[in-house]
Order: C-alpha cells, then sequence, then structure tokens
C-alpha cells in the first residue's frame, strides 16, 4: 500500500502522564510523541488504559499530573479555549454517539454551524462531500437509527471530518460493529490515512495495523509496554507480555 | 410557637388518625391493584373492560371529587334504604374515617393497578423458562422466581403510590374526619395563627413522608443487594 | 330515590361557567410551573451546592407535604406575616386566585424539576462527548444536544404532571373560588343530588383527561420521528 510518511514535525506529545480514577490509576507515566501524518494503532488488553489514554488527548478526561501538549497547546485547567483545540482533533467512538434526533446531513453540519458560524448551504455542501468521500450520500436525510452499524460508523467518521481536523482519534471505532460491518469502516480509515491524517487509533484489527501503521503501540495495566513499527512488533514482539496478547488475540 | 401550647395533643391524636387512615387505604390500594391488574392480566374480556374502566375513571377525575361522591352518594342511598324500613330516620352516613379511606385506596390503587401490571409483565421470561427447564413445577416457580422478581420491580413506584396515599388523607378532612388539618382548622378558630397552625400540619406531613421514603430506600437497598459490584 | 336526568341536563351548562376558572388555574399554573421548574432543574444540575442544596430542600419539602396543606397556608397563613401584606405579593395573595395560583405553580414546579432532570440525566452521555469532541461549547452542547434530546424523554412523565396538575385545580373549590368543582359543591348542597352533580363533573374532567392525553401522544409521535424505524 503506498502511504505518505510522517514528517519529522511533532503534533501531539505526552510527557509522564498520570490519570487516577479515584485511587485507581489508569495511566502511568505515559510518554508519547506523535509527528504530523504518523499513524498509530495502540493495542492492549481491556482496561489496560488505552481508551483513557487518546480521551486525554482531547481532554474529555483530565490528567492528574504530566504534560499533554497538542498542536502547540498545552492542555491544563488554564486552558480557557479547549474548545479550540478539540476543533483540532476529530473523534470517533465505539458506540457512533450520532445525534439521534438530528438527520445524518444534520449531524455533519451541527458544528461547522454552530462553531465556525459556517452558512447553511456552505455547511450543507461540505457535508454532502464527505458523505460522498464515506460513500453514503444517499444516507444525507435519514436519521441515525434508520441506518446500520457500520453506516453509522461511517458518518460518525464524516461529522468529525467537518471541522478539518489535524488529528483524528479512533477509540475501537470497529468494536461494536457486526463482522460483516467492519470491512466498511476500515476502508474509509485507510482512505484517510492514504491522505496523509495524523491517526491514532486503539483497535484490535490487527490487520489494520500491519498494513495501515507507522507505529504500534502495545499498552498493559496503564503503562506503554512496547511501541515499535508492525513488521517488528508482531514478528519480533520483545517484551513477555506483549508476547502473551498476541498470542491470545492472534490465535483465534 | 406559644400558640401551640394546649394543642400538641389534638395535634398528637390526629396524626394517629393520620397514620390509621393509611393502614386501611394501604391494605385497600394493594387488594385493588392486585384484583385490577389480574384482571387485565386475565385474558376475560369482561374483567378487561372493568378493570380498564376503573384505571380511566379514577386515573382521571380529581382526588376530591372521588371522595365527595363516595361519601355523599353514600350517604344518599343508605338513606334511602333506612327509610324504607324506618322513615323515621333522616340521614346516615359512612364515618369520614371509612368513606376517605376506600375512596383514596380505590384512586391510588388504580395506579397500583398499572404498577402490579408492569411488574408482572416486567420479569424477565428467560427467568421463568430456565425455572421450566429445570424441572421447577409452575407454583413453585411463581412463589421462588416470579414473586421476589416482580416487587423488585415495582417498589419504587410503589413508594411513589404510598406517598399519594399519606397525602391524600389530608383530604378527608373536607368531610369532617378529624384528622391534623381538621385540628388546625379548629386551633385556628380560637388562637387566630393559621400560619403556625398549617405550618405544623406540614411538618408532620413532611415526617410521615420522610418516614416512608427512607423506608422504600432501605427495601431497594434489600432488594437490590445483587446488583451490587463485587470487589 | 332515583337518578334525575333532567338534573344533570341543566347542571351542566351551569358547572361548565365554571370550566373558564379551571382553565385559568390550569393553563397559568402550568406555564409559570414549568419556567420554576426549569430554573430548579438547573440549579439542582449545576454542581454548585449553594446552588443544588436549596433546590433539593425546596423539592423536597413541596414534594413531602399535600397540596392542600400547601394551598391552606398561602391562603390562610400567609396574610398574618405582616412583610407579605406590606409587599407587591398582597395584591396577589389577597385573592384566594392568587393564591391558588401561586399554590399550584410552587406545587407542579417541584415535582415537574425533577422529571426534566430525569431526562437530562437519561440523555446518554457519550452523546456530550462527541459534542465536545467537535468543540462545540458547553451551552451550545446543552441547547442543542442535551435538551432537545431531554425534553423528549421528559414527554411522557410530563403529560402525567400535566393531568395531575389539572385535578390539583379542583382543590381550590376549598378557599371559596368557584371552579367546576366550587359550583358542583354548591349545586349539591341546594339540590341533595351528589350522584348525577358528582358524575356529570367526573365525565368532563375525563374528557379533558383524554383530550390532554391525545394532545401529548401527538406530540410525542411527532418529536420522536428520529426513533421510528
Amino acid at each position: 500500500m503506498n502511504l505518505p510518511n510522517p514528517t519529522p514535525e511533532t503534533v501531539i506529545s505526552l510527557q509522564d502522564v498520570d490519570k487516577y480514577f479515584g485511587d485507581f490509576q489508569a495511566l502511568k507515566k505515559i510518554n508519547l510523541s506523535v509527528a504530523k501524518g504518523e499513524r498509530i494503532v495502540i493495542c492492549g488488553p481491556s482496561g489496560s488504559g488505552k481508551s483513557t489514554l487518546i480521551r486525554c488527548i482531547n481532554r474529555l478526561e483530565q490528567h492528574n499530573s504530566g504534560k499533554i501538549i497538542v498542536d502547540g497547546n498545552e492542555l491544563t485547567d488554564q486552558v480557557k479555549d479547549i474548545d479550540a483545540v478539540r476543533r483540532e482533533v476529530g473523534m470517533v467512538f465505539q458506540n457512533f454517539n450520532l445525534f439521534p434526533h438530528l438527520t445524518i446531513v444534520n449531524n455533519l453540519m451541527l458544528a461547522p454551524r454552530l462553531v465556525r458560524n459556517t452558512s447553511t448551504e456552505e455547511a450543507r455542501k461540505q457535508a454532502m462531500e464527505l458523505l460522498e468521500r464515506v460513500r453514503i450520500p444517499e444516507q444525507a436525510n435519514k436519521y441515525p437509527s434508520q441506518l446500520s452499524g457500520g453506516q453509522q460508523q461511517r458518518v460518525a467518521i464524516a461529522r468529525a471530518l467537518c471541522m478539518n481536523p489535524a488529528i483524528m482519534l479512533f477509540d475501537e471505532p470497529t468494536s461494536a460493529l457486526d463482522p460483516e460491518m467492519i470491512n466498511e469502516v476500515l476502508e474509509v480509515m485507510t482512505d484517510l490515512a492514504k491522505e496523509g491524517m495524523t491517526m491514532i487509533c486503539v483497535t484490535h484489527e490487527m490487520g489494520f495495523a500491519r498494513s495501515v501503521a507507522d507505529t504500534v503501540v502495545f499498552m498493559d495495566a496503564g503503562e506503554i509496554v512496547e511501541r515499535n513499527t508492525p513488521e517488528e512488533f508482531f514478528n519480533h514482539p520483545q517484551q513477555q507480555r506483549t508476547q502473551n496478547f498476541l498470542k491470545q488475540i492472534l490465535s483465534h | 410557637m406559644e400558640s401551640l401550647v394546649g394543642w400538641w395533643d389534638d395535634f398528637f391524636w390526629g396524626s394517629v388518625v393520620v397514620v390509621q387512615v393509611f393502614l386501611v387505604s394501604l391494605v385497600l390500594m394493594v387488594l385493588f391493584g392486585l384484583l385490577g391488574s389480574a384482571a387485565k392480566l386475565s385474558g376475560n374480556k369482561v374483567l378487561h373492560t372493568i378493570a380498564n374502566g376503573y384505571t380511566v375513571v379514577f386515573r382521571g377525575t380529581p382526588e376530591i371529587l372521588v371522595l365527595l361522591l363516595f361519601y355523599f352518594g353514600s350517604a344518599i342511598t343508605l338513606t334511602a334504604i333506612a327509610q324504607f324500613f324506618d322513615p323515621t330516620i333522616k340521614f346516615i352516613d359512612i364515618p369520614p374515617f371509612w368513606a376517605g379511606s376506600i375512596a383514596i385506596g380505590l384512586v391510588v390503587g388504580s395506579y397500583a393497578t398499572e404498577t402490579f401490571r408492569g411488574a408482572f409483565l416486567g420479569v424477565d421470561p428467560g427467568q421463568i423458562e430456565a425455572a421450566r427447564a429445570l424441572g421447577i413445577s409452575n407454583f413453585k416457580t411463581f412463589i421462588y422466581i416470579r414473586i421476589p422478581a416482580m416487587w423488585r420491580l415495582a417498589l419504587p413506584s410503589f413508594g411513589n403510590h404510598m406517598l399519594s396515599l399519606i397525602k391524600d388523607t389530608a383530604l378527608i378532612s373536607v368531610i369532617g374526619l378529624q384528622e391534623t388539618m381538621f385540628v388546625a382548622e379548629q386551633a385556628t378558630g380560637t388562637t387566630g395563627e393559621p400560619f403556625v397552625m398549617y405550618l405544623t400540619v406540614g411538618a408532620i406531613y413532611l415526617a410521615f413522608s420522610s418516614i416512608i421514603t427512607l423506608t422504600v430506600i432501605g427495601f431497594e437497598k434489600y432488594g437490590n443487594k445483587h446488583l451490587e459490584v463485587g470487589k | 330515590m332515583n337518578f334525575d336526568f333532567a338534573l344533570i341536563m341543566t347542571s351542566i351548562p351551569q358547572l361548565l361557567e365554571g370550566i373558564g376558572l379551571t382553565f385559568q388555574l390550569w393553563f397559568l399554573s402550568a406555564i409559570l410551573g414549568l419556567l420554576l421548574a426549569i430554573a430548579l432543574m438547573l440549579m439542582r444540575i449545576s454542581g454548585k451546592w449553594f446552588l443544588y442544596v436549596p433546590a433539593m430542600v425546596y423539592i423536597y419539602i413541596f414534594r413531602g407535604t399535600p397540596i392542600l396543606v400547601q394551598i391552606f397556608i398561602i391562603y390562610y397563613g400567609l396574610p398574618q406575616v405582616e412583610f407579605i401584606r406590606e409587599s407587591f405579593m398582597w395584591s396577589i395573595l389577597r385573592e384566594p386566585f392568587g393564591c391558588g395560583i401561586l399554590a399550584l405553580t410552587l406545587n407542579t414546579g417541584a415535582y415537574v424539576s425533577e422529571i426534566l432532570r430525569g431526562g437530562v440525566l437519561g440523555v446518554p452521555k457519550g452523546l456530550g462527548e462527541a459534542a465536545a469532541a467537535l468543540g462545540i461549547s458547553k451551552v451550545q452542547r446543552f441547547i442543542y444536544i442535551t435538551a432537545p434530546l431531554a425534553i423528549r424523554l421528559s414527554l411522557p412523565a410530563y403529560s402525567n404532571d400535566v393531568i395531575s396538575l389539572m385535578k390539583s385545580t379542583a382543590l381550590v373549590s376549598t378557599i371559596t373560588l368557584l371552579d367546576m368543582m366550587g359550583i358542583a359543591r354548591i349545586i349539591v348542597s341546594e339540590t341533595y343530588a351528589p350522584y348525577e352533580i358528582f358524575i356529570s363533573l367526573m365525565i368532563i374532567y375525563l374528557i379533558l383527561t383524554w383530550t390532554t392525553q391525545k394532545i401529548f401522544a401527538l406530540l410525542e409521535r411527532r418529536m420522536n420521528r428520529h426513533t421510528i424505524q
């Protein structure tokens, strides 16, 4: 597959990030930097902190210590304009989280209209273009509940793209899907990768990781255990924990 | 507050009447609710229609209207019957205590009908099938599987029905029951302090509501023990 | 004893003379009560103790005491308090109508605020997060995502409360107001015909209840177009 190479410019950097839920430490001294155009796949057993990690990047969760810098802005309590940072970071959720009371096209138009004051016609035009891109323009005037899971997730990707984000976060985008719908979503994500989008994907789709990722990160118990290129990661895992994990998920 | 001195006794006995009405109407409410829900679930068309009429009428009209209709209506009927046997009788009525208890029992029972019906239908059919598959008899399934699941489902609404009952007891003063509202009215007559008197009634009812609420919370905690997350 | 149909025919028009007052009490306190409920609900979910504690206490008191007691405290009790007699409120509280509106409003406000809160809490958290991730501000998230969905979720319970408010208006007959219930009580005391009069009134209230239910059912169906598969 022809994928553009990442640039040397760093867009996200996490330094010694800790995150607690009450007494439970969800993230332990996380260090990670993401280059512009880099595609990172994060995997690991459930409860390992993968989702928490990416939710910290757009501050849906607040980290307790350490530094997170996104696109030159450090995320702190003082960041008044967290919404401005969030506009630069698109996010796709496991459960799609489409707004059920809005039609598909209105789901896509809402943020540009509210946040960017884009005119209705402009927003609609852009929304339709994005729906073409995720290959479901014909569903524009339906409500989310009328679409299949795979279609809803593609709409969710289009909705995130509406704000022209520099970075896309994917939080297990295919985990809630029936098996036959996983591919249509992965195809859209692969398209994005080809266009040079900076992506962080929490996923268990190892085929996707192999073919699309620049870097695979393995997390366990709130720590980054191992990070490597896909070839090295899958063929020569260094850590015992990584080997066990791979054995488990690849044996099925 | 000194105006309350000398009225504590009366408020106390008024509260006792409130509790008595509450207990009687609670029994009636459960009875009417069970009968109503059984009729709705029976599959018998006539019973279903009667139960439907019952819930529509009693949920759709003001409680005070039901109460007055019941009290004055029964009085007219009883007097007519009595006069048939003894023309010298002028007026007979059902004591306000019973007229009131039955009226609010009927009203809240119509709400309980829906609660019980919902709880019966809300039990996961898989549980019943599982019990049957294990060879447990219908009767034992009902006692050990359905009832325990049902009361847990019904409890939150049932708690609300009990709160409705206790608050509706205040209405019965309108037909002359000597409960706390009636006491306050009398006390106002002699002391000229309606504010203090009715606030006292409010405080008494708030105490009763709190006791009911806490009791229901206690039962809910007990009933939901199995849902606690293991640590 | 026999059922006097002629009396029903003559009394229904008399009863209906009070329907205007019933409607005034009902609609005015429904609207004012809804505004109060929204304010209480916002206080309740604000996360600030000096807002949610007073709201909780208010709701606890008004839901924990009979509305008849509340009506009597306002009608008989408040005029006794000097500063109320001297305040602007006096022009409202001097009249039983004002007292009725005030009591019904305060009461329904407490119940409806809990219904609305239930609706707000029922909106899936992920939707707010999705909107946040798009950079939509907190206030806009509430207006465009949470509120419309919360309204849909609260509607069934709210319709019950509107009906229950209609029934509560009948209680103002205890403070001399001549709504339909008040008129009915007068006719009964003159004619000694409780069955005819009260059953006629029951039918009128049942028609009001039924109509309200139909209107809300229609509203629900319109608002829930998005869930119809």
